[in-house]
């Protein structure tokens, strides 16, 4: 038997085990949207810790986190950085929204703004923004599964054989189960990914340079200005330092309004329950640093992959490594993938179907009706998301920073929203769109930035001056509702 | 919200700013940016980035195990 197949049939293991995790619990959820997207809120902090943590750590930072180490060096610190302090506002939004979600039946971001300031406009425009991020972000976790298949087998499962296999599996078990599929088959992969990037990354430097602290003494020799921040560009130029410290300011505020990571307030079973899951995200933080060290050994490797962020892939292939383990490292990879992606395609169907169609666009469906809605909207996303994946050739990860730029702009909304007694509706929503243009703006033409500060700030900055002038422009009075729903949101 | 919020608050949000400084220029420059010392291994610069992670971990315990939610 060729080893590639043992590759495979570990890979394939692992993807049933995935299936059957996932499939399980649907039995349990109601077959209404609020038991299909947020599970009926009941889920425990084990679930909602591995959901969470589970979900940030993508095909991203399984094959980028270590590609960002190999080729920018100090740089990839940044995203370490920012994960310390990046879930905390969500001690404060996450239980606040919870209360709002069952008090009013919400189950997305957008309904709760949209209620807030009776303005359904603003929910079709979250709703949009968010879609539009979702789909390349969902493509290129994609492209990652299918890519890592085909390097592991050596080009016998095609990429576009492989992503279609993975995200079949993932299709079935979040059509199926909802959220509750999602949490607990990411449950499964995040202890998996944590055990195999452990190992991997404390076994790549022993084999290559015998340990840790050797192998970083002999890239301090030959490459010093890897290890210190703020590390260099993507062209290799030393990166400069208000860019990376905006960079993990502006990361730090967008981070808890995702959609896909807001939204799990509204499934968590209390607020004790929210709470303890940003105590303990640091703790799943530190998950990045073997990502690293796998990185940091492909430095003095010798010879040298195409990307950067085929680095791991490419290591495993030119080394002496049983099959076996080639094959747990392509599963690992997978995990990272899928627990990205069943999260994002479950977010995105459920927005675009609770906010697109029933709140921005007015249409009356009962419950059940509207859990089958976002199902087929699950399976459209995910061909759309495919097709994607498989015919563009240009770069994903430009394409998901300027999807992705407005969403950091959700920020003041999300605040003002749970807080902010005085902000009007027509405040945020100018804020939204400006702060959003400006960001994208400057993401296309980094030349024009008054000074090297990252896209988003300057678009945070507009943001919050709008809001600020228009809310006071646009002042009407000050209804018994606004106080209603605030009080509700401070105790319930 | 009574004196004992205020002050865990006012303490959490001292402690934010410090670590978003501690991880961004300048202090971070000035103080955690060296190879050496290593740190188990890894170099200093990697070292300070994980304690202040580790740092937010032990503060949020902290934080979460006074507030009222915890004590009932």
């Amino acid at each position: 038997m060729p080893s590639w197949w043992i590759v495979f049939g570990v890979s394939l293991a692992y993807l049933l085990a995935s299936l059957i995790i996932g499939i399980l619990p649907g039995r349990k959820a109601s077959r209404t949207a609020a038991g299909f997207v947020a599970g009926d809120r009941t889920l425990g902090l084990l679930v909602m810790y591995f959901i969470t943590g589970a979900t940030i750590f993508s095909a991203f930072a399984f094959l980028g986190g270590p590609g960002w180490a190999y080729s920018k060096g100090a740089a990839a610190f940044y995203i370490l950085a920012y994960g310390s302090l990046g879930l905390l506002p969500f001690y404060f939004f996450g239980p606040r929204a919870a209360r709002l979600g069952r008090q009013f039946g919400f189950v997305t971001q957008a309904e709760m703004v949209a209620e807030r300031f009776g303005m359904r406009s603003i929910a079709g425009v979250m709703a949009l923004v968010s879609v539009l991020g979702f789909v390349p972000y969902l493509a290129l976790q994609m492209k990652g599964a299918g890519y890592v298949l085909a390097a592991v087998t050596r080009g016998n499962i095609p990429e576009w054989a492989g992503a279609a296999l993975v995200y079949g599996i993932v299709l079935i078990y979040v059509s199926r189960s909802g959220v509750l599929g999602v949490g607990w088959t990411n449950t499964f992969q995040g202890m998996f990914m944590m055990v195999l990037a452990w190992g991997l990354g404390l076994y790549l430097p022993y084999k290559l340079y015998g340990g840790v602290e050797p192998m970083f003494r002999l890239i301090a020799d030959s490459r010093a200005e890897m290890l210190v921040a703020p590390g260099l560009t993507a062209t290799g130029d030393p990166w400069s330092w208000g860019e990376y410290s905006t960079a993990v300011l502006i990361s730090i505020i967008g981070f808890s309004v995702w959609p896909h990571i807001f939204m799990k307030a509204f499934t968590a079973r209390d607020d004790r329950t929210i709470r303890r899951t940003v105590v303990l995200y640091p703790t799943f933080q530190i998950f990045l640093v073997p990502l690293y060290l796998i990185g940091f050994s492909g430095i003095l490797f010798g010879s040298a992959p195409e990307r950067a962020d085929q680095i791991l892939p490419h290591m495993l292939m030119h080394m002496e490594i049983p099959a076996v383990l080639v094959g747990l490292f392509c599963a690992g990879a997978l995990a990272a993938s899928m627990s990205s992606g069943d999260a994002m395609a479950h977010a995105a169907a459920s927005i675009a179907v609770r906010d697109g169609l029933v709140e921005a666009l007015g249409r009356r469906y009962d419950e059940v009706r509207q859990r089958s809605l976002i199902r087929i909207t699950v399976f459209v996303l995910m061909i759309a998301s495919y097709v994607l994946a498989v015919t563009y050739r240009g770069d994903l990860v430009t394409l998901l920073l300027y999807a992705y730029g407005p969403i950091g702009q959700f920020a003041p909304v999300i605040l003002v929203t749970l807080y902010v007694r005085r902000a009007t509706g027509r405040g945020v929503l100018t804020g939204l769109l400006v702060g959003s243009a400006v960001t994208i703006f400057f993401g296309l033409r980094p030349d024009l930035k008054p000074f090297p500060l990252h896209p988003g700030i300057y678009g945070l900055a507009v943001n919050l001056m709008l809001l600020v002038v228009v809310s006071a422009l646009t002042q009407r009075q000050v209804s018994q509702r606004d106080d209603d729903f605030l009080e509700i949101a401070r105790s319930g | 919200m009574g004196t004992r919020d205020r002050i865990r608050n006012l303490l959490l949000g001292i402690y934010a700013v410090s670590c978003l400084l501690a991880m961004t220029w300048p202090v971070y420059d000035r103080f955690g940016n060296s190879i050496e010392p290593y740190v188990l291994g890894l170099p200093y610069s990697l070292a300070w980035v994980v304690g202040w992670v580790l740092m937010t971990f032990v503060v949020l315990v902290a934080y979460h195990a006074t507030g009222k939610d915890e004590r009932g």
